[in-house]
């Protein structure tokens, strides 16, 4: 029989700080209308902006915690003593000399510049509240494609951005919407023009530095008709002694027939409450991929979803979570189906490790006037240990008779066979257990690009080395 | 009525008035002390009730109001609310609740200890406990072993009325039973509603093979509210067709506490004009080596819905348990809806547990080949409905029974 045990992560990769003491806009500690005004007052905006902030603060402050159904560690969140904006002045610099050297040795740790030099088209890198780096290829730059901060975006490209801000995410979808919509700073805001198709990703990288700082960056991405994006995200935080939020919203819009890819990479330290909206408008033939993998964080309530608004649009979520000591990733997918012809897949993997606790929650919806649609949703869940925890909530509303849906869901243990077939052909315990994790995801590690599927192995190699006891 | 009633839901029967209450004690005064403090208790309970939230998971995509007792204005009087028939013998005790109050008050007196379901329908929980004057005591015996099965039928109340039923099932170490339980109305026509609660255990090594056949008038409520529990080895298994009524409220807990007991839950409903079924289901596994299977299947015309809201709980004590939890809705019209909430909740890991749910419309190929061979096309959807309930129907044993349950279903089509 196997004992598994202290499953570790490798979080250490992002557990560094420098100490910034001259920030120079600083909210604050607490949220208030002075507070919103503050933000919007440093980023000198338009007065529709600040009008739409006031009005989420207090659709923030009227919500109660979704707790009838969620995680009651959500009680555990002080809004009162986190800091809402975060700054050092800084200008996004389009070179990388022109970084502040206390920014750029941290992303220089974290390997970004290197990352750009390989493979992608475009970097952002966040830093607290606002973007530290920004560049993008300058051929791509010729083409009209728009890679800017949330704040540039309204004010640079209202004519573009404007039409699409909010709209997918309402205000008061839910509590940490209004939130970020209160005090949003930072986050990418992206333009393809039509039949534009980027060939490599373009990337942002987020970054908590300071103590009991609060992260709201807010993403809109518009792939206009026939064009392909490929966005991926990562972040990471310094482990603090005390908890962090990070409240993103995502908006992705995919006009006729475009496609857009949109990876996560959630390495959190352990002490951040990850709370994320994110949701795609699929319009006619588009297709919007949401790819997700939370290894970090200490409680994630991440639900990717795309309305398929279009006929023959379609949605898919793949989603890689692992929880261990000290950790809930409460993540899932929402397919709403709003046009005849649409299909959704949604493939769901978890591990839990230790006392770890992974949850999927889903939902699935198409109304009885449509016709031909189909979901399919499958969601596996490892259980390494025996004090490991795993749930699953789906809710699928169905009408009709020109529909079809399925759903599967299995729990299942590390076979001791498997393992045991494995040792007999040499391997040891440890790698014959990295072996099968891999194996358990293998087929959804595919889908991410190969500098993260290479990443994401060895990241999971880390973890299982000095599982067996 | 009353403006100091807390619940909105109280506010809209003439339940929560304690003239009300009072009025139907008087009329109960031969019962033993305990029976009515048990009801005083439950009917405070009821009162106090908090304020209905308006989002509440346990009511998801249910129109709630349809399951209220607003329609009633009185408990039903009727002598015929339950019937009995089954052999009687030494072995075994199968009595009418009121006839056990005066012959087995120790069997009734677990009451106050009893939980329900608890999967939402607190209201009718505690109405059912306050208000109950019919329903059955069933008892079997140690090693007391009958093939013959013994039956109970309900009758729903009529025009305006209400039913509160309690049922007490207990089988002993090493029995084996079979229990069917009928619920029809009393006339085509009348609106009413009937609330059975229903709570059984089984001892260690107990057999209970249990067959629930509801055909009630299509203008009744029903709520079915059942928990169940297994002592170590036992066995239950429990087949059940939701025919009749407007709107049938299931809340149905298997509890399995000892070692290696066995909990099987199978269901069909079939649905026509504005039926509803809202099923509410959880199998819970509090001790090791235990099993449990699910299977719960909906066929909807017109405008007929189904809700499906099912959880596997696993202990972290419950090691070694195998569970699985199935629902397959079959949508046979366009307006027809069925809405699933698969739920898991693990937290042993030596375990295999597993659900799925699908709802897809009849299969065309499967529909032109009857259609082939010269069968209309009502008769064929007919025969693919059957089809479609037959690993459902097949789950009983007895070979006449299932004929019997399979002309239940085939009778649907020809009304």
């Amino acid at each position: 029989m196997i004992k598994p045990s202290n499953i570790e992560i490798d979080r250490e990769k992002g557990n560094f700080h420098y100490p910034t003491s001259k920030y120079a806009f600083d909210a604050g500690v607490g949220l208030s209308e002075d507070v919103v005004k503050y933000i919007s007052g440093v980023k000198n905006e338009q007065d529709w902006i600040l009008d739409f902030r006031l009005k989420a603060h207090s659709i923030f402050e009227k919500k109660p915690m979704p707790t009838h159904w969620a995680s009651r560690d959500l009680e555990n969140i002080d809004f009162d003593v986190i800091r809402y904006y975060l700054a050092q002045g800084q200008q996004p610099s389009r070179t990388w000399d022109e970084v502040p050297d206390d920014i750029k040795k941290t992303f220089e740790r974290l390997g970004i510049p290197e990352q750009e030099r390989k493979f992608l088209a475009g970097v952002e890198a966040q830093f607290d509240s606002e973007a530290a780096y920004s560049r993008m290829k300058e051929d791509l730059e010729k083409e009209g494609v728009i890679f800017v901060g949330s704040t540039e975006g309204l004010r640079d490209y209202p004519e573009i951005f404007k039409k699409w801000f909010g709209k997918v995410i309402p205000t008061s979808d839910n509590k940490f919407s209004a939130l970020n919509s209160a005090v949003f700073s930072g986050g990418s805001f992206i333009y393809v023009p039509p039949g534009v198709k980027l060939a490599q990703p373009l990337q942002a990288y987020f970054r908590i530095n300071a103590e009991n700082f609060g992260q709201f960056e807010r993403t809109l991405i518009i792939a206009d008709e026939g064009s392909e994006i490929t966005y991926m995200e990562g972040c990471t935080a310094p482990k603090f002694e005390t908890s962090t939020l990070h409240s993103a919203v995502v908006e992705l819009v995919a006009l006729k027939g475009a496609k857009i890819q949109y990876i996560t990479v959630q390495n959190w330290s352990n002490n951040v409450f990850n709370l994320v909206t994110k949701r795609a408008m699929a319009e006619e033939e588009a297709e919007v991929r949401w790819i997700d993998c939370n290894i970090g964080s200490r409680l994630t309530m991440k639900y990717p979803g795309v309305i398929l608004k279009g006929r023959k649009a379609r949605g898919e979520v793949l989603s890689i979570a692992l929880a261990n000591d000290g950790q809930h990733q409460d993540t899932g997918a929402k397919m709403v189906h709003a046009a005849s012809e649409t299909t959704s897949n949604v493939i769901a993997k978890s591990v839990s490790i230790g006392q770890g606790r992974s949850s999927y929650r889903g939902l699935v919806q198409i109304p009885g006037h449509l016709e031909h649609c189909k979901n399919n949703t499958e969601c596996d869940a490892l259980l390494i240990n025996s004090d490991s925890q795993t749930d699953t909530y789906p809710a699928i509303a169905i009408q009709g008779n020109e529909n079809s849906v399925q759903h599967e869901a299995s729990v299942s243990k590390v076979s001791a066979e498997q393992i045991f077939y494995m040792q007999q052909r040499g391997l040891n315990q440890a790698e014959a257990m990295s072996l099968y994790v891999n194996g358990f995801v293998n087929d959804l590690i595919r889908e991410f690009p190969m500098e993260y599927s290479v990443e994401l192995k060895r990241l999971i190699d880390l973890e299982m080395e000095g599982s067996v006891g | 009525m009353n403006p100091s009633l807390p619940s909105k839901l109280n506010m809209k029967t003439p339940f929560g008035s304690p003239d009300f209450f009072q009025a139907f004690s008087d009329k109960r005064s031969w019962e033993p002390g305990w029976m009515a403090d048990f009801r005083k208790d439950s009917w405070n309970r009821f009162a106090a009730l908090p304020q209905t939230k308006i989002k509440d998971e346990k009511w998801r995509f249910s129109p709630r109001a349809r399951f209220g007792y607003s329609n009633c204005d009185q408990l039903t009087d009727s002598p015929k609310s339950t019937t009995l028939e089954g052999k009687s013998s030494e072995q075994v005790i199968f009595e009418s609740f009121d006839q056990a109050i005066l012959d087995h008050p120790n069997l009734l007196s677990i009451l106050p200890s009893l939980t329900g379901p608890k999967l939402g329908s607190d209201a009718t929980f505690l109405l059912g406990s306050s208000f109950s004057e019919s329903g059955f005591i069933f008892k079997a015996k140690k090693n007391y072993k009958e093939e013959e099965p013994f039956i109970c039928k309900h009758f729903a109340p009529k025009q305006n009325h209400s039913l509160f039923q309690q049922n007490i099932v207990i089988v002993e170490p090493f029995a084996e039973v079979t229990l069917i339980e009928y619920f029809d109305s009393e006339d085509q026509s009348s609106t009413g509603v009937l609330s059975n609660l229903s709570h059984i255990q089984l001892g260690e090594g107990a057999k209970l093979n249990r067959v629930v056949v509801q055909r009630l008038n299509s203008h009744s409520t029903f709520n079915h509210l059942e928990k169940v529990e297994l002592g170590r080895n036992a066995q239950f298994t429990n087949v059940s067709l939701q025919l009749g009524s407007a709107q049938t409220r299931v809340e149905s807990r298997g509890d399995i506490i000892g070692d290696a007991g066995e909990f099987n839950n199978y269901s069909l409903s079939l649905g026509r004009n504005n039926q509803l079924f809202d099923q509410r289901t959880i199998q819970h596994h509090i001790a090791p080596h235990g099993k449990s299977n699910l299977l719960f299947k909906n066929a909807l015309l017109d405008n007929s819905k189904a809700i499906f809201s099912g959880l596997i709980k696993v202990d972290p004590a419950a090691q070694h348990t195998d569970s699985f939890q199935t629902n397959r809705n079959l949508l046979l019209s366009k307006k027809a809806e069925a809405d699933s909430l698969p739920g898991l909740e693990i937290l042993a890991n030596e375990v295999k547990c597993s659900h799925g749910a699908t709802t897809s419309k009849i299969d065309e190929q499967e529909l032109f080949y009857l259609q082939s061979r010269g069968i209309s096309k009502s008769i064929a959807e007919k025969l693919i409905v059957l089809g479609f309930f037959e690993d459902i129907i097949g789950q009983v044993s007895n070979v006449d029974l299932v004929e019997s349950l399979r002309d239940e279903v085939s009778q649907f089509f020809n009304t």
